[in-house]
C-alpha cells in the first residue's frame, strides 16, 4: 500500500516535470515563432526594399507606359503621341 | 536506587499537563474563532502564487495582411533592494547587458522600497543573460512590446501603445477594445524552494488573445505616398503637408499621411504635435477646391444654362469687401466649366448668387461639410460650416470659391469621391474587418452612403475638372496616358491670434480623380506654406506623382475620355 502511493507520487512528480519542461518548449517555441513573424514583416517592410533597391542602382520608372493591344498584332503606348504634361503648368487659385 | 520524590513527579506531571492544555485550548480557539479562515488563507499564501498572463495584443494589418503593427514577448526587470546585498557590484554587472548607467542603477538598487523596474520591455535574450548572473534581489516579469515593423509608415494612422500596451493614439487608441484582449491567470501552489508541488493547486486560466484590426491601408502604396510627400515638402520648402488616396467605390483609404510624421517604435523622440494625423484632425479652409460644389450645386439645381456665358471681371464688390481673382484680367467671357477651369473666384460668387444661399448650405451640408465623416478614427473633426441663419452678407460669396468654411483634408476627399461615384458620397473608412485569434473575420459594417446629387450631374461635374485639367489650372496634374479630373486650390490661413489672414502665406492643394470616366482612385494632395504658392504649381504635380504611383500599384488602367463641358474660353 506504501509502496503504491509513493510510485504514485513519483509517476506524479514525474509527469510534472515532463509538463513544465514540454510547456517551456512550448514558450520557447511561440516566441521564436513570433520573433520569425516580425523579422518577416521587418524584412519585407517597403522602406527597406526601397533603400536595397536604391543601394543597388534601381530606381522608380520615369513615366507610365501602358501598351493598348488593338488586337492586329500591333501594339501602341498609351500617350506615346499625344502631348503629355503642359511645361507650363498653371497658377490656379 | 531511591525514587524521586512523589512531589516532584507530581509537579512535573501538573506542568506538563497544563502546557498540553494550554495547547489544546489554542488549537480549539484557533479552530474555532474566527482566526482559523485567516491563517488558512495566510498559510496558503505563502505557498500559493498567483501570476497574471498578459493577453497578447491583436495585430493591425494592412489591406493585404502585412503586418503593420505587432506585439512580441518581452520581459520587465525588477528589483527588490531588500535582497540587493551589494548595489554597487551588482550595477556594474547589470549596466554593460541593459545599457544603463552604474548610477542609474545603484539609485534603483539603493531604493527604499521593496519593487523598483530597473527595465522595461527588454528582449528575452537580454532577460536570459540577466538571469544567468543570479544576482540576489533581481527580478523578471513577463510582458510584451509593441514592435512596427515598417518603422514611419503610417505611425498617424496606426498611432502607438503606452508602456502598459494601453492604446495612447490613431488606431491603437481607437480600437483598443479590439485590439487589447483580456488578460488571463495562472495560479500554482510552491514548495519552499519556489518549485510546483505536484498535485497541488494549478488554476490555469488562458489569457484571451485580442483580435486583430484588417486595416484599408496598402502597405506599398502608403510607403510611395510618404516618399513623394517628403520629396514635395522638401522641394517646396513646406512646413508639411497631407496626401490621401482613397477608392471612391468603397470609401476605402488606401493610404493616408501627413508630414512631418515620427517613428512608432521610438514615439518619444519626436515632438508630441507630429502624432496628430493631421488628414482627419485639422481643419483648413479649402479655398478653390471648394468651387466643385458650387458648380455640383448649379449644375444639379440647373441654376444657369451649361452653355450660358457669364460676363467675369476680375474683380467684384460683395457687402464692405472686393473680392478678385487670383490675377488680372479684362472682362471675360465664361461658361460655368471655364470658371472652374480657370478657378475664376468672381465667376464662382456669380454662380453661387444663381444657386443661393439657402441651396448653397444644403449642399455643403449634404457633401458632408461641417460634421465629421464618421470614419471611426479619435480626433476626427468636423471642421467649420456656420449655419445658415448666421451667414452675413459675405459669407455666400466668399463660400462659393472655399474661404469662409473650413474643411478636413477627408471629408474634402469625400466631396471629390461624391463626384466619382456618381453623385454619392460614401463613408470613409479606415478599417475593413476585425480578425479574431482563431481566424474569424468579421468584416466592418458597411460604409454609409447618401445620394448628392444625380449621375449625370456627377459627370457633368467630372468633365469640367477634366477640362480644368486639360486646359486649365490644373495642368501639372496630368498624367501621360490618363485622363484627370481635379481642381487646384490656394487657400489663404486664417491668423490664429488675430482675426483676418496671414498675408503671403497658403495652403495650396490639388483633389482630382481619375480615369476621369470610370474612376478608381481619389487623390487629395496638400502642402503647408509652399513656396510656390499655388496649387497648380506646388500640389499638382505631387498630385501627379501619388496619381502614377497609384497606377502602377493599383493596376488602374485608362478608359474612354470625357469630352470637354461646353466652354467659351479657346482651348488648345
Amino acid at each position: 500500500m506504501v509502496f503504491g502511493i509513493v510510485v504514485l507520487h513519483v509517476l506524479l512528480a514525474q509527469t510534472s516535470f515532463r509538463i513544465d519542461r514540454a510547456e517551456r518548449t512550448i514558450e520557447e517555441l511561440s516566441e521564436e515563432h513570433l520573433s520569425l513573424i516580425r523579422e518577416q514583416a521587418t524584412l519585407s517592410a517597403p522602406g527597406r526594399i526601397a533603400a536595397w533597391a536604391r543601394r543597388h542602382g534601381m530606381r522608380l520608372p520615369d513615366d507610365i507606359r501602358i501598351l493598348h493591344a488593338p488586337g492586329d498584332g500591333s501594339a501602341d503606348p498609351a500617350g506615346a503621341g499625344t502631348p503629355s504634361i503642359d511645361p507650363t503648368g498653371g497658377s490656379g487659385t | 536506587m531511591t525514587r524521586p520524590p512523589a512531589g516532584r513527579l507530581v509537579a512535573i506531571f501538573a506542568t506538563m499537563s497544563l502546557a498540553f492544555t494550554a495547547i489544546l485550548v489554542r488549537l480549539a480557539l484557533l479552530q474555532v474563532s474566527g482566526q482559523a479562515a485567516e491563517l488558512k488563507e495566510r498559510a496558503l499564501d505563502q505557498r500559493v502564487r498567483t501570476v497574471v498572463l498578459p493577453a497578447e495584443r491583436g495585430q493591425i494589418l494592412d489591406r493585404g495582411g502585412d503586418r503593420l503593427a505587432m506585439s512580441t514577448p518581452a520581459v520587465d526587470l525588477y528589483a527588490d533592494p531588500r535582497f540587493v546585498t551589494d548595489p554597487w557590484a551588482t550595477a556594474s554587472r547589470l549596466s554593460p547587458i541593459l545599457g544603463i548607467g552604474i548610477p542609474d542603477l545603484v539609485r534603483d538598487l539603493s531604493a527604499d522600497t521593496t519593487f523598483v523596474y530597473l527595465a522595461r520591455q527588454v528582449e528575452p535574450e537580454v532577460a536570459e543573460r540577466t538571469r544567468a548572473l543570479e544576482l540576489p534581489g533581481i527580478g523578471f516579469l513577463d510582458a510584451s512590446k509593441r514592435t512596427y515593423p515598417a518603422g514611419a509608415l503610417a505611425p498617424q494612422v496606426l498611432g502607438f501603445v503606452g508602456i502598459d500596451g494601453e492604446g495612447l493614439s490613431g488606431l491603437e487608441l481607437g480600437y483598443e477594445e479590439v485590439l487589447a484582449g483580456t488578460p488571463g491567470e495562472r495560479t500554482t501552489e510552491l514548495d519552499p524552494h519556489g518549485q510546483p508541488i505536484a498535485g497541488g493547486i494549478d488554476i490555469h486560466r488562458p489569457p484571451v488573445e485580442g483580435s486583430s484590426v484588417l486595416t484599408t491601408i496598402d502597405r506599398e502604396l502608403q510607403f510611395q505616398v510618404q516618399a513623394a510627400l517628403a520629396e514635395a515638402v522638401s522641394a517646396e520648402g513646406a512646413r508639411g503637408g497631407s496626401v490621401i488616396v482613397m477608392d471612391p467605390d468603397t470609401g476605402e483609404i488606401l493610404a493616408m499621411a501627413s508630414y512631418p510624421w515620427f517613428d512608432p517604435n521610438a514615439f518619444g523622440e519626436s515632438p508630441a504635435w507630429t502624432y496628430r494625423n493631421r488628414a482627419v484632425t485639422d481643419a483648413f479652409e479649402p479655398g478653390s477646391t471648394n468651387k466643385v460644389i458650387t458648380a455640383a450645386a448649379a449644375v444639379q439645381e440647373a441654376a444657369l444654362p451649361l452653355d450660358q456665358q457669364l460676363s467675369v471681371p476680375w474683380t467684384m464688390r460683395v457687402g464692405d469687401f472686393t473680392i478678385h481673382d487670383s490675377h488680372p484680367h479684362g472682362i471675360q467671357k465664361m461658361t460655368l466649366g471655364d470658371v472652374i477651369a480657370e478657378s475664376s473666384n468672381i465667376g464662382a460668387v456669380q454662380v453661387a448668387n444663381r444657386v443661393g444661399s439657402s441651396a448653397m448650405a444644403s449642399y455643403l451640408s449634404r457633401f458632408g461639410l461641417g460634421r465629421p465623416t464618421g470614419v471611426g478614427f479619435p480626433g476626427e473633426v468636423g471642421g467649420i460650416m456656420l449655419p445658415l441663419y448666421e451667414w452675413s452678407d459675405t459669407s455666400l460669396a466668399t463660400m462659393a470659391y472655399g474661404q469662409g468654411i473650413s474643411a478636413t483634408p477627408l471629408q474634402m476627399v469625400s466631396v471629390y469621391a461624391t463626384i466619382a461615384n456618381e453623385g454619392r458620397w460614401i463613408q470613409p473608412r479606415l478599417v475593413k474587418a476585425t480578425v479574431d485569434p482563431d481566424g474569424t473575420v468579421h468584416e466592418a459594417p458597411a460604409p454609409a452612403t447618401r445620394r448628392v446629387i444625380s449621375a449625370a450631374s456627377a459627370q457633368m461635374v467630372s468633365r469640367m475638372l477634366a477640362y480644368a485639367v486639360q486646359h486649365g489650372t490644373g495642368g501639372n496634374a496630368q498624367v501621360r496616358g490618363f485622363q484627370v479630373a481635379g481642381k487646384t486650390g490656394t487657400a489663404r490661413i486664417a491668423a490664429a491670434d488675430r482675426a483676418g489672414y496671414i498675408e503671403g502665406q497658403y495652403i495650396a492643394s490639388f483633389i482630382g480623380y481619375l480615369p476621369a470616366g470610370d474612376p478608381q482612385v481619389v487623390i487629395a494632395a496638400i502642402l503647408d506654406r509652399p513656396r510656390a504658392g499655388y496649387g497648380g504649381l506646388a500640389a499638382a504635380p505631387l498630385f501627379q506623382r501619388v496619381a502614377r504611383a497609384s497606377i502602377t500599384r493599383l493596376g488602374v488602367t485608362p478608359v474612354e475620355r470625357l469630352p470637354l463641358p461646353p466652354h467659351a474660353l479657346p482651348v488648345g
